[in-house]
């Protein structure tokens, strides 16, 4: 036709515009798949640099002066480095051309130099002679006109030098007004602690504990918070001390780190120090941590890390529970704890490492070796918590007696481990949906059955929008009640409310008894009403549900339904649980099956079902044998378009459940689900962090789901029609 | 004659009779659900604003002491010896059942707590004093008492009806109040925006290289005019607060409250039932009209409903034409070949994929992308703070519509389809071109399915909370999207929506007690505009559905 049009010596403009509509038009159907290719590609972009490889990068290197570098630091942002060295300098640079800013001599010579617990920029300085100091380096920003200029500077923390005698080594934690120095000399330990330490002033009234050793160790290492310490030997030997009362350490463990014949061959603790990670002439890298069980403390080994020679070197990350090793060739590696997984490797290509760190950022690493030359290397390494077993398999986290499931994705700690497990949410997901489906499902097909074969057709009438109402009823109304009224009515009529699962049924049969006993010339014309003629009885029967409940809760569940089911079976009771979200959830649902679903059965062709009856079969025989069979394939996609709402809905889950991240088939226990947890999680979550990206899979996985059984129950669909139209 | 019974209850199985039963059962339990839930809310929201009579209650309380409440029935419930065992710790050896009244004894910060549980059997009487006073204050809910005495600055009032004087003054009070808010919402909002826009003025000239000092004046002129209007403002506030009144509570503590606390005040016990109709209307339409008070808990919705309403308009715009020509090129256009089958699927999709998805998307893609780059190219000079780079009322819409386009190409699909196609060879018959039948023809009459289509994809972005929740809504916005400042319409305003104030109000306030009633109203309203909009739209579907039935045959 349009082209018979366009043949037409028809005035330019009419073509013209006949031709930019026709454009137009076929735009716009287009956009349609368009918008949802834009939708599935952008969720896979944010998603994607997860997957991105790590790398590690030569990126400069500094001569400065030759001096043996004894800790090199970056800062923040990642501008500056910080070298102590052993003259007792302290040596600000600049790590884009490695021009010395400033220098400040803080000793005659330098013996060791450690960061203290629990991070940021202090640190502790051992003299040639013994004496200890804390420095704090600080790099304020100032403006020159437009230019940004980082003036550094490093301070004392205290106004006085604390006498540690000769020592073989020590550790410092200055936190909260609070300081802690261990010092290991050849068979004792000493712990001096200082309360009320304000920067500035004299470190006062020391409290001191001191202990004798059986062995000889050659490191001591403070645990978290300063509330334990770890003395190491050579040999992998540990022994730890309890110094929640500083003036008298309490030995709790004493065991090995290695096994036997092995030797240590680098050793640090993780950020946050609650884990060890040792290197061994095994070529491997252990990740060791305490945990407190029934018989006292035990160094559980949690998992382990392959290198190609044993480690000299281990880096942890100052702000991650990540590390870098460097073995006995000179290969450095990324690797991380709690995805298990080492991420990247390079030949650093330079031998005799003295020293070196990872800036805050993780972005930077600085390597010195003993001629004193700095090298840095740029790092790639923005998701490395993620990786298959990180999200799918049980994790050891640290501090936990065992591997588990778990979602916890920030704390209030900086030192903590986050917990991206996506099982408990793909759980409380199903197991949501599988709540709401056993109470829809039924419900919705057996309405539909009724109201396309048997329903009067005025009442059909009233009923199809009806549901159709059902349908538009905002979720965040139902959830709402389901929270604020259903969950609290469950809670204090549960008995009543099981009840209602034997009478509702019981009433409706005995309704069906009674009705045919009634004369038949009443019963048959009102066939098409049952679904009126039952609501009275339903109401009936709810409250009777109700008024019986007191007698079944006393006859049956012991006078305490709630209590019963947890001294007797064993399950624990929430207020908002999955039988609260089955049931409204369960009616955000049935709306959506049900208009499916009917029209599958209300397409069936009538010829069909007339040659059913012609043959003697009864209505219902007609119905079960022919018509449900029929019109299975459309009841079919009903569900699955049903089960793809249930999987996606957000907030009936979000108001009806505590939203916790639990994995509990118990019907009385709340769950998260990947919809509720996005909902809560992404408005307080960082743009591009690896929480961020997760959100987003968690997004992608919903929209991945939803879309197979939408097409599935679409593709279904489109082949009943065309068998509908054939038969 | 058994065995007669027993044929007849298989054939009465065989006749499948108890399933159709079982069948229609579940049709009613639907129905039965619906219409429950609906009642619910219904008779909760506006039981809200019936002013409730006023008791004062006479019991003993645990220790055997007389005591005296006064306040506002609000629940009822009968405790069996298990759960009161369970609420006590140990069963009540007296009675079986026992009755428990909640009280609503308001009087927060002078005596709290504002609810009171009261046994039955411990009351010894009920009044109803006829000059109860209910006072419905600015902050800290409702206090009940009685009107001891009124305060004109420091002068006690004694001459005359009291009650009189009280209103004479609220009404004085309700007056400044009036002209405070215009003067805050009006002049200093003005002068603040337009400093604020000078500023960045001033900023954008900078970046540029440029003076700035031309925009001095105008700043100084600004200025001046503010301090005048702060200086009016005080004023203002200075006379709001001037009389005061005293309050003798139940307990028979006299406190002082100021006028400039008081919203309201009435006496419940001596209200006629025309006076509490009146009250009650006044009451609903307080609470459509003014702005929500105490962390919304108390207070109007107005600012809510207004950002539901202008997100919905915004987005009708958006989604009319995406979703029509959608719609036409699946109808009248393409080859229904695989491609359209695709669309098909695609669109079918759309509607299908959980809403929280498209707030996640609309939050990556509109907000951090979309909007992260508007800002850096239009609005540097507001960095770091962003202008569109954050949620808000485009974004809001945008991802909201795109929502809703399964909606509108669905329902102006079955319009065209129904359009018989003898009306379109006719119109190509006479010589117009096909964009011309599109437009002169095809669309004037899909028109009424188009509209029921917008009707509905409104219905649904009405009740959407979910990706708003990621993509603009706030639960307390403090400006309107819609001001008298240029450019009067604000898209980069974040905005307060009636879905996200029920789960706000319900589920994140602190006293969910006292803000439940006014959660029951929002939904009341909120199921009542989409209640209506569906009707609408079901009204005007099977209107259309008879109507070409004539031309095709």
């Amino acid at each position: 036709m349009s082209a018979l049009a366009e043949l037409s010596t028809l005035p330019k403009h009419r073509r013209l515009v006949n031709t930019v509509t026709r454009h137009a038009v076929s735009l716009g159907g287009a956009a349609a798949i368009g918008a949802i290719a834009l939708i599935f590609f952008y969720l896979l972009w944010v998603v994607a640099p997860i997957l991105a490889p790590a790398s590690i990068e030569h990126a400069q290197s500094y001569d400065i002066d030759g001096e043996r570098a004894l800790l090199l630091e970056a800062n923040e942002s990642g501008e500056i480095g910080l070298r102590f060295s052993a003259a007792g300098d302290a040596l600000f640079f600049d790590l884009q051309d490695g021009n010395k800013l400033s220098e400040l001599n803080l000793a005659e010579s330098a013996r060791s130099v450690k960061r203290a617990y629990p991070g940021g920029a202090t640190y502790a300085v051992l003299t040639g002679d013994h004496q200890l100091a804390l420095f704090e380096a600080s790099y304020p920003v100032s403006f020159e006109g437009d230019r940004r200029v980082v003036k550094p500077s490093l301070q004392a923390v205290f106004e006085d030098w604390v006498d540690l005698g000769e020592v073989r080594d020590f550790d410092v934690a200055y936190d909260d007004f609070e300081v802690t120095i261990v010092s290991l000399e050849e068979n004792t330990l000493t712990v001096t602690h200082y309360r009320d330490a304000e920067a500035g002033y004299p470190l006062e009234f020391p409290r001191r504990g001191e202990i004798s050793l059986d062995r000889s160790y050659q490191r001591v290492l403070l645990g978290a918070r300063a509330t334990w310490v770890y003395l190491l030997a050579e040999d992998g030997t540990v022994e730890i001390f309890d110094l929640r009362r500083k003036t008298a350490p309490k030995q709790i463990y004493l065991g090995k780190l290695v096994p036997d014949g092995s030797a240590v061959t680098a050793l640090e603790p993780l950020l946050g120090r609650y884990s060890l990670l040792v290197g061994d002439d095994s070529n491997n890298i252990a990740q060791w941590f305490l945990i407190r069980g029934e018989f006292g403390y035990t160094m559980e080994h949690i998992r382990d890390f392959a290198l190609d020679a044993p480690a000299t070197r281990i880096v942890p990350e100052p702000r991650r529970k990540g590390f870098a090793a460097v073995d006995a060739q000179g290969t450095a590696y990324l690797m991380y704890t709690t995805s298990q997984q080492t991420l990247a490797k390079k030949e650093l290509g330079s031998a005799g490492l003295v020293t070196s760190s990872i800036a805050p950022r993780s972005d930077l690493l600085l390597t010195s070796n003993a001629g004193g030359t700095i090298n840095a290397f740029a790092l790639h390494n923005e998701h490395p918590e993620i990786s298959w077993s990180a999200l799918w398999s049980k994790v050891w986290y640290e501090g936990y007696p065992e591997p588990v499931f778990s979602w916890q994705s920030s704390s209030a700690d900086n030192d903590f481990e986050a917990k991206f497990s996506l099982m408990p949410l793909l759980f409380g997901t199903l197991k949501a949906a599988f709540y709401a489906m056993v109470f829809a499902v039924p419900i919705a097909i057996m309405g539909a059955i009724y109201t396309a074969y048997f329903m009067a057709p005025s009442m059909r009438r009233v009923v199809k929008p009806g549901i159709e109402i059902m349908a538009a009823l905002p979720t965040v109304i139902l959830g709402f009640l389901a929270g604020l009224w259903l969950a609290p009515l469950i809670e204090a009529n549960l008995a009543a409310v099981l009840s209602m699962f034997v009478i509702l049924p019981a009433a409706v049969l005995l309704t069906a008894v009674v009705w045919i006993r009634l004369p038949s010339r009443l019963t048959q014309r009102l066939e098409g009403w049952y679904g009126l003629l039952i609501m009275p009885v339903i109401a009936l029967a709810v409250g009777a549900s109700f008024w019986l409940g007191p007698l079944v809760e006393t006859s049956l569940f012991g006078g305490n339904a709630r209590a019963w089911f947890l001294d007797v079976l064993g399950l624990g009771y929430d207020q908002r649980n999955a039988l609260v979200v089955g049931l409204a959830m369960g009616l955000a649902v049935i709306p959506h099956i049900f208009a499916v679903a009917e029209d599958a059965i209300y397409g069936v062709p009538t010829h069909l079902v007339n040659g059913s009856l012609a043959l003697g079969a009864t209505p219902w025989q007609t119905l079960a044998r022919v018509v449900i069979l029929t019109a299975s394939p459309g009841i079919f996609s009903a569900v699955m378009l049903g089960l793809g709402r249930a999987v996606g809905e957000t907030m009936i889950v979000l108001m009806a459940t505590g939203n916790t991240p639990v994995m509990d088939l118990n019907i009385f226990q709340g769950m998260r689900t990947f919809a509720a947890n996005i909902a809560v999680e992404l408005p307080e979550s960082e743009v591009n962090s690896t929480h961020y990206r997760i959100l987003f899979l968690a997004a992608l996985v919903l929209f991945v789901i939803t879309f197979v059984f939408n097409t599935a129950a679409e593709v279904v669909r489109h082949r009943l029609r065309v068998r509908y139209g054939n038969l | 004659m058994l065995k007669e019974r027993q044929t007849s209850v298989r054939s009465w199985l065989a006749s499948g009779e108890p399933w159709v039963w079982a069948n229609a059962a579940a049709v009613g339990i639907s129905v039965v659900a619906v219409a429950g839930l609906l009642l619910l809310i219904a008779i909760r929201g506006l039981a809200h604003f019936w002013p409730a009579e006023v008791r004062l209650i006479n019991f003993t309380d645990q220790f055997g002491q007389a005591q005296v409440a006064m306040g506002e029935l609000a629940d009822m419930e009968s405790l069996t010896p298990q759960r009161y065992a369970e609420v006590f710790g140990s069963s009540d050896p007296q009675t079986e059942i026992v009755q428990r009244w909640l009280l609503k004894t308001g009087n927060r910060r002078y005596s709290p707590p504002d609810f009171q549980w009261l046994f039955e059997r411990d009351v010894s009487s009920i009044e109803y004093p006829e000059h109860a006073v209910v006072l419905e204050r600015m902050e800290w809910g409702n206090a009940y008492g009685f009107l001891v005495s009124v305060y004109d600055g420091d002068r006690q009032v004694t001459s005359g009806d009291l009650w009189a004087a009280f209103q004479q003054r609220l009404e004085r009070a309700r007056d400044i109040r009036l002209q405070i808010e215009e003067l805050e919402q009006g002049t200093l909002n003005r002068i603040n925006y337009q400093l604020e826009r000078l500023r960045l003025e001033r900023r954008s000239l900078e970046f540029a290289g440029e003076s700035a000092s031309h925009l001095a004046p105008e700043e100084a002129d600004l200025n001046a005019d503010y301090l005048v209007s702060e200086s009016q403002l005080r004023d203002l506030y200075t006379s709001l607060q001037r009389d005061n009144i005293e309050l003798r509570l139940a307990s028979g503590r006299v406190v002082t409250t100021n006028l400039a606390e008081v919203v309201r005040a009435w006496r419940p016990n001596r209200m006629s039932l025309a006076d509490k109709l009146g009250h009650y209307m006044s009451s609903i339409w307080l609470f459509l009209s003014e702005q929500p008070r105490e962390a919304n808990t108390e207070g109007g919705i107005f600012p809510a409903i207004f950002g539901t309403v202008m997100m919905v308009l915004l987005m009708s715009v958006l989604v009319t034409p995406f979703g029509v020509i959608a719609a036409i090129y699946l109808r009248e256009y393409a080859h229904q070949g695989p491609f359209v089958r695709l669309i098909r699927i695609a669109v079918n999709n759309l509607a299908g994929v959980p809403s929280i998805v498209y707030g996640v998307f609309g939050l990556g893609f509109f907000v951090y992308f979309i909007g992260g780059n508007l800002d850096q190219l239009f609005f540097p000079e507001a960095l770091p703070a962003p202008t569109f780079g954050t949620p808000g009322l485009l974004w809001a819409s945008l991802t909201l519509a795109l929502l809703t386009v399964p909606v509108v190409v669905v329902s102006t699909e079955e319009g065209l389809t129904r359009i018989p196609r003898a009306i379109r060879e006719g119109s190509l018959a006479l010589g117009a071109t096909k964009a011309e039948t599109l437009f002169r023809v095809i669309l004037p009459m899909a028109s009424p399915s188009i509209l029921t289509g917008v009707i509905l994809a409104v219905a649904r972005a009405a009740g959407e909370v979910a990706p708003l929740m990621l993509v603009g809504v706030v639960k307390l916005a403090p400006t309107l999207p819609v001001d008298g400042n240029f450019p009067f319409v604000h898209l980069e305003r974040k905005f307060m929506h009636l879905g996200f104030h029920i789960y706000d109000v319900g589920f994140q306030s602190p006293n969910v007690d006292a803000a439940r009633p006014l959660v029951y109203a929002t939904a009341l309203l909120l199921v009542l505009i989409i209640v209506v909009l569906n009707l609408t739209a079901i009204m005007l579907r099977n209107r259309l559905e008879n109507r070409y039935r004539g031309v095709e045959s």
